[in-house]
């Protein structure tokens, strides 16, 4: 009885606010983890989905999905395309961040415009670009063409080998203004006076750059390209609504095979596994991410 | 303090994240109330409507059939679902101990539904769905075996093969539909060109009709279900399987695939395009000829009555052949198993089934039927004498892993990643494999 009211005392009373929670947590997280875990060890099919035993098979699926081309080719194309959407994203969401750090007219509207791409539903996005990126009607190739950048239209969406240009194009176009609002803001955390008085100093510009603005932002640069990291690693709809994986299998990633599998071929176990491949990548990204927050709070 | 303005907005993004998901939830819910009043609208028609529609035949319900019948279903024809709703609400106004209603589940998530409902046991009474993954989903075994239940004895023999596993009955074929060539008449005429019959004659006239932004010929080729069950009348043609892609048969049609693509008439945007993308270029004016099905006619007629196109058997190689495509109903097993029966009876009577395949370009399944559908109709005359040279894909629980390998062989001939023979050997492998051979 005294250890019960001990365990009520006020300190502890946090534990009972983290509660329900935990619970939902555990219930609408915790649970469909651990279910898909256990999936990827069975051999579940068509044919033993409803009825019939459902062996449990070891790591025989990991195997196989290890062997399996379009797997491999999935697991490089997800790597791909997320680093070279963070390259993009963050470079031109960085300069767009310095562009708006100045304060001319119109900065704040702009920058507040500058949101729309983000605030689009990934699915008109995707339809957009996959008119824009159309081989014989899409504007990218009549603008090349005016440029005389290209002779021939290049057929963007039907050939496996420009096919992965134009998704990455689309998401890093959809993730610019998570990295220009992050870095604007963190760019505006830094002061002033810093600036004046390296330039009393005669520093340049580029200097200003590299030696107060760099270091300065480093904790909210590295949270941007872990959170972007996170959120282009697992991009479904974008990647499913322009090309289906397709052409021949080019931009299939980890999501858009995982769910081929499962809800196209009938083969729940083998599309499991590939699910929990990528989430076990993301489960560590994420870590990292806690590490570095819980470092900069030690700071 | 830098800090927590950071942590700040950081929150405020993910708050926003997390609205605009809850915001595509909210629009895909939308879509569903947008259903939901057009079959309100659905209804008002059918009431107006009741005076003039088809009687009904009475309904041999059996004593114990009674409660409620849910029914899911893709079609996403305003004019399909219409004629839908039309004949739930005269089976319901007929009687008074089932009370029949029907969910659209959009074609791209159906087959996720069925799965994700049969692992959890929350399934509708009855589906509607593509006959190709019939086969899939009885060996699962979320269909009701009605092998004495219900009469198919008038049906053609392909549809309620596709309902058919192991000599059981899981299914009752709802309405079937082929393809034809569908060509546009002027520009046939400008280019001086005869309706072709042959794989030559249509190379030759696709090549003739491509000009400034007309492409002379295309057909549906998306890497799944859709592309394959275009692309297989040619596999047929040349009297080899489905099973036998690396094949003298086999290799041929993907370097006749080759060979249109080659020659410039064939647009390599097919490999993305929709068989309704594909009616929509052909009725913009910006393809001479495709390879397209029966439910287009209605929409067809509709959209462009001054369009001047007809319809003719599909050019072959050594014969005559079409893919057999429609939809199966199905009676999900330990649902309302007595009254989705007895609505099955009455949807697939006589006037009632006439006034669906009319309603939605289809032709019945049911040989009484549709030897008196569409006559005097020379446009579906060519559909119904298709019919018998219609094959059908599978059945078989594979089906969509075979069909996989078949799609990716010929979007690796169309995109010119592998030669025809390669790509023939590879899928061959695949099927082999699936097949345990």
């Amino acid at each position: 009885m005294k250890k019960v009211k001990e365990f009520f005392r006020y300190e502890n009373a946090g534990l009972l606010f983290i509660l329900p929670a935990f619970l939902y947590m555990l219930v609408f997280v915790g649970y469909p983890i651990l279910s898909n875990l256990i999936l990827s060890f069975q051999d579940v099919s068509v044919k033993n989905l409803v009825k019939g035993t459902k062996h449990f098979v070891g790591l025989s699926n990991y195997v196989t999905m290890f062997q399996d081309e379009v797997f491999r080719k999935a697991m490089g194309n997800t790597l791909k395309f997320t680093i070279y959407c963070l390259i993009f994203q963050f470079i031109i969401g960085f300069l767009l961040a310095l562009l708006f750090n100045k304060n001319f007219t119109f900065a704040k509207t702009v920058r507040g415009l500058t949101m729309i791409p983000w605030m689009m539903p990934m699915t008109v996005t995707a339809l957009m670009f996959k008119f824009m990126f159309s081989t014989d009607v899409g504007i990218i190739n009549y603008i090349l063409k005016s440029l005389h950048l290209i002779q021939q239209n290049v057929e963007w969406l039907t050939s496996p080998r420009t096919a992965m240009i134009a998704v990455v194009a689309a998401n890093v176009w959809i993730g610019i203004p998570f990295n220009t609002i992050l870095l604007a803001t963190g760019l505006t955390t830094i002061p002033q006076e810093l600036y004046e008085s390296a330039s009393v100093d005669g520093a340049s510009s580029f200097q200003q750059l590299i030696k107060i603005t760099l270091p300065l932002l480093r904790p909210t640069i590295e949270s941007v390209l872990v959170l972007g990291f996170i959120y282009t690693f697992k991009v479904y709809d974008l990647v499913y609504v322009m090309t289906e994986g397709g052409p021949v299998n080019s931009t299939h990633l980890l999501s858009t095979y995982s769910y081929k599998l499962s809800f196209d071929l009938f083969q729940y176990s083998k599309g499991s596994t590939v699910a929990n491949v990528l989430f076990l990548i993301l489960f560590l990204v994420g870590l990292l991410y806690l590490k570095i927050t819980m470092q900069g709070e030690d700071e | 303090m830098k800090k927590k303005l950071l942590a700040t907005v950081l929150s405020a993004v993910m708050a926003v994240t997390m609205m605009a998901g809850c915001g595509s939830a909210a629009s895909s819910e939308s879509g569903v109330k947008g259903v939901a009043r057009t079959e309100e609208a659905a209804t008002e028609v059918a009431n107006t409507e009741v005076a003039e529609a088809p009687a009904a035949d009475p309904i041999p319900a059996s004593d114990e059939a009674s409660g409620d019948v849910t029914i899911w279903y893709y079609w996403e024809t305003a004019g399909h679902q219409e004629a839908l709703d039309h004949i739930i609400q005269e089976f319901n106004n007929q009687q008074d101990k089932i009370t029949v209603q029907a969910k659209y589940v959009p074609f791209a998530d159906f087959k996720k539904q069925l799965s994700i409902g049969a692992s959890a046991g929350e399934l509708p009474d009855l589906v509607i769905l593509d006959n190709p993954d019939h086969a899939s989903y009885a060996a699962m075994g979320i269909f009701a075996d009605i092998t004495d239940r219900f009469d198919v004895s008038s049906y053609y023999p392909g549809p309620v093969n596709s309902c058919t596993l192991d000599g059981r009955l899981y299914g009752v074929p709802f309405g079937s539909n082929d393809l034809v060539l569908f060509y546009n008449e002027d520009m046939l005429k400008d280019a001086g060109c005869e309706v072709p019959t042959t794989w030559d004659e249509l190379l030759d006239v696709a090549k003739k009709t491509t000009k400034g932004n007309v492409y002379g010929f295309a057909h549906c080729a998306l890497q799944n279900e859709e592309g394959t069950f275009n692309f297989l009348p040619w596999v047929w043609s040349t009297g080899q399987t489905s099973y036998e892609i690396n094949s003298e048969g086999g290799i041929k049609a993907l370097e006749f695939e080759k060979s249109l693509v080659e020659s410039g008439a064939f647009p390599k945007e097919a490999i993305n395009w929709t068989q309704g993308d594909t009616m929509n270029q052909f009725i913009s004016g910006n393809l001479a000829m495709m390879i397209n099905g029966t439910w287009q006619i209605p929409t067809m007629r509709e959209e462009v009555p001054d369009l001047n196109w007809n319809v003719a058997p599909i050019p072959q190689d050594k014969q005559q052949a079409s893919g057999l495509g429609g939809e199966n109903y199905a009676v999900i097993a330990g649902g309302n198993e007595e009254a989705a029966i007895a609505f099955l009876q009455y949807a697939t009577s006589g006037d009632t089934c006439l006034y669906m395949m009319d309603h939605m370009g289809y032709i019945s399944s049911d040989s009484r039927i549709a030897e008196n559908q569409f006559k005097g109709d020379a446009v579906y005359q060519v559909f119904v004498d298709e019919m018998q040279y219609a094959n059908a894909r599978g059945p078989l629980p594979e089906w969509p892993d075979i069909s996989d390998a078949i799609s990716l062989a010929f979007n690796k001939v169309i995109t010119g990643e592998s030669a025809p023979a390669d790509a023939a050997a590879e899928a061959q492998a695949t099927i082999d494999g699936i097949l345990g051979n």
